[in-house]
């Protein structure tokens, strides 16, 4: 028997494999919609005339605002919220529970406070302001924290701790 | 019409600047009201939110280095900001984003501003149901009819993907037509 030959003889266009999924894109994406074009939105009477004036009164009020004259506070106030959720985080516990406590300071009170204030902090301003002292900040970071305590944090709260590619390195 | 490099090198030019900015203002008012008014549905948020977009080209066209196109720039703006209203707004109350997305449908059809017809309004309702991002594409290019080059520039997303997030809509779209 003759031997077959193993050659493929069909031949495609050049390019055709390498244009293949933009043209079917392409058309999938041109397929017309029976939908409405007009999508029943307006607009007050004359709104587009006055916009740019609108605008313009808009920043020349800011330009022309009134220097705080506690431009420092903001900071505080910043420096106030920053330590609040540092001690959360530390769990710190008064000694007086008639007052009020951080923990009456709901997170999202404290998240919305940062989204609408634009801090423009630096970590040195933070930390020029932070007082740190006060949060004996030290005993936390010289406690030696136990090997199994820390895999026991990671195995509860790491989706797959075996992405962190642990290795023991003593 | 001004060449756009013109424009940002007047609109960085202290004695150009006020000019400038009318013709920026002008030129790109109406298709950015558009494009915002179709994220937040309300005239009066699309107001606000269009008026913080053009004061934050204004503050920041100094740090503008012309890498993308100006156009491109604005429109990411405004998306941010409108993206961002919505959510801070959802915060505010409360409430979840698929629960402002309700309450925004659910004024609509009081709203003295949207003057659809009970399809037009449907056709809000479903395209209220797309992920954030399909729901952007599609009002991009089938209300503003904006070439996939630029939506491409604007999210930052390639024409190939735009194209299938495109039809995935659009297909999505039809099938809450029909089965509503």
């Amino acid at each position: 028997m003759k031997e077959l030959n193993k050659n493929n003889p069909f031949k495609t266009p050049e390019g055709y494999f390498e244009n293949f999924t933009d043209g079917l894109l392409d058309k999938l994406s041109e397929e017309k919609l029976n939908l409405p074009k007009d999508d029943g939105f307006a607009v007050p009477e004359d709104y587009f005339d006055g916009l740019h004036k609108n605008i313009q009164q808009r920043l020349d009020a800011d330009e022309t605002k009134v220097v705080q004259l506690h431009p420092y506070r903001k900071y505080y106030l910043a420096a106030a919220s920053i330590a609040a959720i540092v001690l959360l985080f530390f769990g710190f516990n008064w000694n007086t529970p008639k007052e009020l406590t951080f923990d009456d300071i709901a997170s999202a009170d404290i998240e919305s406070y940062f989204e609408s204030n634009e801090l423009g902090l630096t970590t040195y301003e933070i930390a020029e302001v932070l007082p740190v002292d006060e949060l004996e900040i030290n005993e936390i970071l010289e406690n030696q924290f136990d090997e199994e305590n820390v895999i026991d944090y990671l195995n509860e709260n790491v989706d797959d701790i075996e992405d962190l590619n642990l290795e023991d390195y003593e | 019409m001004i060449a756009e490099a013109d424009l940002v090198d007047q609109l960085k030019d202290p004695n150009a600047q006020s000019k400038a900015f009318e013709v920026l203002v002008n030129t790109y008012k109406q298709k950015l009201y558009w494009h915002i008014r179709r994220i937040v549905l309300n005239h009066d948020d699309t107001d606000d939110v269009l008026q913080n977009t053009f004061i934050k080209v204004y503050r920041n066209i100094g740090g503008f280095k012309g890498e993308s196109k100006l156009y491109s720039w604005m429109y990411r703006i405004a998306t941010n900001e409108a993206l961002s209203f919505l959510k801070s707004k959802s915060k505010k109350q409360g409430i979840s984003n698929e629960e402002l997305q309700n309450q925004m449908l659910s004024n609509l059809q009081a709203d003295v501003y949207f003057e659809g017809d009970e399809i037009q309004l449907k056709l809000q309702k479903a395209i209220a149901t797309l992920p954030e991002k399909q729901k952007l594409i599609f009002n991009m290019k089938y209300f503003q009819e904006l070439k996939y080059e630029e939506i491409s520039d604007i999210l930052e997303t390639s024409v190939g993907g735009l194209k299938a997030s495109y039809h995935l809509a659009a297909k999505k779209i039809e099938a809450y037509l029909k089965d509503n």
